[in-house]
């Protein structure tokens, strides 16, 4: 914050310079010399806020690509991530963080879909009743559950395991899951159901032929919404595995941190690694993710 | 939706072609769904409700078992009824956590929110590169926890980070960013804030987008200042969808385990420690199972109540 107080003394000379080279340019633009200030003004405000909000992010990034102390390179370096993926368990945390958070993303929109369409398209109370008891789920928090599914994953010999790692993320992106699908269905008119019953359709035909064909940003926003999810977690990766080549990236992160406190370098190159996948997702597919969705879903129930 | 369904020759037969066999000529097909769509719904529900109950719905009534039982991660142990929330209520570690944990949410949700909305006000505003900005400054919320608390405790974790050397070569002394209790404190409140904003002004920006431009022209033309634009335009019309986010976020604050847990662990001296880390703690590192998962169900109770509360709300105020 105190940064974006400093710079508002710079803005207001930059933009003074603006101002005069536009004054004596050709100004077609009906564009008043106050609102023109206001623009840079803003402009050089909201830079200043993204410029300190991303010191973290910058930093993890500039450590990563910089030598480690103990090395002889100079300037930008690849090395750091050489030496993680020779030195540690980094490609298999990585090859179980894809694999987890890939089987999450499919199954939990095929379980979401067919769901999500019933709660759009029945009105029944009981349909309404499973969309409130999914509402209550949805808020509890994962560690009342994480307790009592691990005695029963244990049982099951779930524990330290990447599939009972899935099916508690599909179970925990299941519900927010069904509601942003129902969301995106409720888009889509019914008519051109009706129309496909007409042509003698059943139900279900109407459902994955018509309705889900048309449903691809729904599909995907709710895909981007379990992928984050997945990616990113870490209460119940803390309490599932075990032992080093099953964890995920999350996991992996985290011990290599605690055991390399002082190896900056290699801990950021390792953060890297974690972090670029859901930003290549966000910067590829952001316009399909709407957070209103969400809370429009909620709403609309 | 499906009420929008014109009177035309064909949306009569329509009426009379429910889903899955004549309907014969129902008025309404919507509430009179044929014995064989009802069929289909239910399976294509049925993954859903499975998973529900395995997941969700069985877990939380063994965790009423364990909370009223003195077992371990192995057995369940013998029924001692109350005596594990009677233990937990009396303890002071569950209610400093449980004051934490109400100022943590107070800050989380209304910092995030205020940071959010003020942000998404100026992201409104014709802005040169406004879109790339939108962009950059969702990375906090998209960034894994785990690494940008890493990023975080380079920047504060130490008297020699980068953040408390400015601040001793400023002549300010050097504050204990995450060793002194206070500060640790508030430090993890506004790392909080910067983890949630991005997502306060997603939802702002949407429910800003749909507010009509006109409205604001009109009350201009009537002398209305940019204040009163924005308490007695913008806030009310965009109140439903601040409601929700407010909702969601106090969800997010509450069950939050790792901003705290990676940046602080629940210290020092357990000065961070919320309901949730207690919990995780007490049931992981004391092994003491019955009274985890009574703080556990304490929270969730108070959760199922609040969230149950303000649903009804929501549907009251969305139906109005």
């Amino acid at each position: 914050m105190s940064a974006a107080v400093h710079t508002q003394p710079q803005s207001r000379s930059a933009l003074g310079a603006s101002g005069t080279t536009k004054g004596t340019g050709k100004s077609k633009r009906v564009l008043s010399d106050a609102g023109m200030r206001g623009r840079w003004w803003r402009f050089t405000l909201i830079l200043a806020i993204t410029a300190v909000v991303l010191v973290p992010i910058m930093v993890t990034v500039v450590l990563a690509f910089s030598p480690s102390p103990t090395s002889t390179a100079t300037g930008f370096t690849f090395e750091n991530f050489g030496n993680v993926f020779s030195q540690t368990l980094a490609s298999t945390w990585l090859s179980n963080s894809l694999i987890t958070t890939l089987s999450t993303v499919v199954v939990s929109v095929a379980v979401a879909a067919p769901a999500g369409y019933v709660l759009s398209r029945g009105r029944s109370k009981a349909v309404s009743g499973y969309s409130l008891l999914l509402f209550v789920m949805q808020s509890l928090p994962i560690i009342t559950s994480v307790v009592p599914l691990f005695i029963l994953f244990a049982g099951l010999g779930l524990v330290d395991n990447l599939m009972g790692l899935t099916i508690i993320y599909v179970g925990s992106t299941m519900t927010v899951a069904t509601w942003m699908m129902a969301a995106y269905f409720d888009s889509i008119p019914i008519s051109l159901e009706e129309a496909s019953w007409i042509d003698g359709c059943s139900v279900f035909g109407s459902f994955t032929k018509v309705v889900l064909r048309n449903s691809l940003p729904g599909i995907l926003s709710t895909a981007i919404f379990a992928f984050l999810l997945a990616w990113n977690d870490y209460l119940v990766a803390i309490v599932f595995l075990r032992s080093s080549e099953i964890f995920t990236l999350p996991m992996g992160v985290q011990s290599f941190f605690q055991q390399n406190q002082t190896d900056w370098t290699s801990v950021m190159a390792l953060a890297v690694v974690m972090m670029l996948p859901p930003i290549i997702v966000f910067a590829t597919l952001n316009k399909y993710f709407s957070v209103g969705g969400i809370g429009g879903s909620l709403a609309g129930r | 939706m499906s009420t929008t369904t014109t009177k035309s020759g064909l949306a009569r037969a329509r009426q009379g072609l429910a889903p899955g066999g004549p309907g014969g000529g129902a008025p309404n097909r919507k509430s009179k769904l044929s014995a064989q769509t009802r069929r289909t719904f239910f399976w294509l529900l049925l993954p859903s409700i499975v998973l529900l109950i395995l997941i969700n719905g069985y877990p939380l009534i063994y965790a009423g078992v364990q909370a009223t039982h003195d077992g371990s991660l192995i057995e369940t142990g013998n029924f001692v009824g109350v005596d594990n929330f009677a233990s937990v209520v009396a303890s002071e570690a569950f209610w400093k956590a449980a004051r934490f944990t109400l100022l943590f949410t107070i800050v989380g949700v209304f910092g995030s929110w205020a940071v959010g909305l003020g942000l998404a006000l100026l992201l409104r505003t014709k802005i040169p590169a406004g879109g790339l900005f939108k962009v950059l400054l969702l990375l906090p919320w998209v960034v894994p926890i785990v690494v940008s608390s890493t990023a975080w405790n380079w920047l504060v974790g130490t008297p020699d980070s980068l953040i408390p050397a400015m601040f001793r070569n400023l002549g300010l002394g050097t504050p204990l960013f995450l060793a002194d209790p206070t500060l640790a404190a508030i430090t993890v409140m506004v790392f909080k804030v910067w983890v949630s904003f991005p997502f306060m002004m997603m939802m702002t920006s949407a429910a800003l987008a749909s507010v009509d431009g006109t409205v604001y022209e009109a009350a201009s033309m009537d002398g209305a200042s940019r204040w009163q634009q924005f308490s007695q335009i913008t806030l009310p019309l965009t109140a439903r969808s601040t409601y929700i986010s407010w909702i969601l976020m106090t969800i997010f604050c509450v069950n939050d385990f790792p901003t705290i847990y990676l940046l602080t662990g629940g210290g020092p001296v357990d000065a961070t420690t919320s309901l949730v880390v207690l919990a995780y703690r007490t049931v992981f590192q004391d092994f003491q199972t019955g009274p985890g998962v009574a703080i556990a169900f304490l929270m969730t109770i108070t959760l199922v109540v609040v969230s149950v509360l303000l649903y009804r709300q929501i549907r009251k105020s969305s139906v109005e």
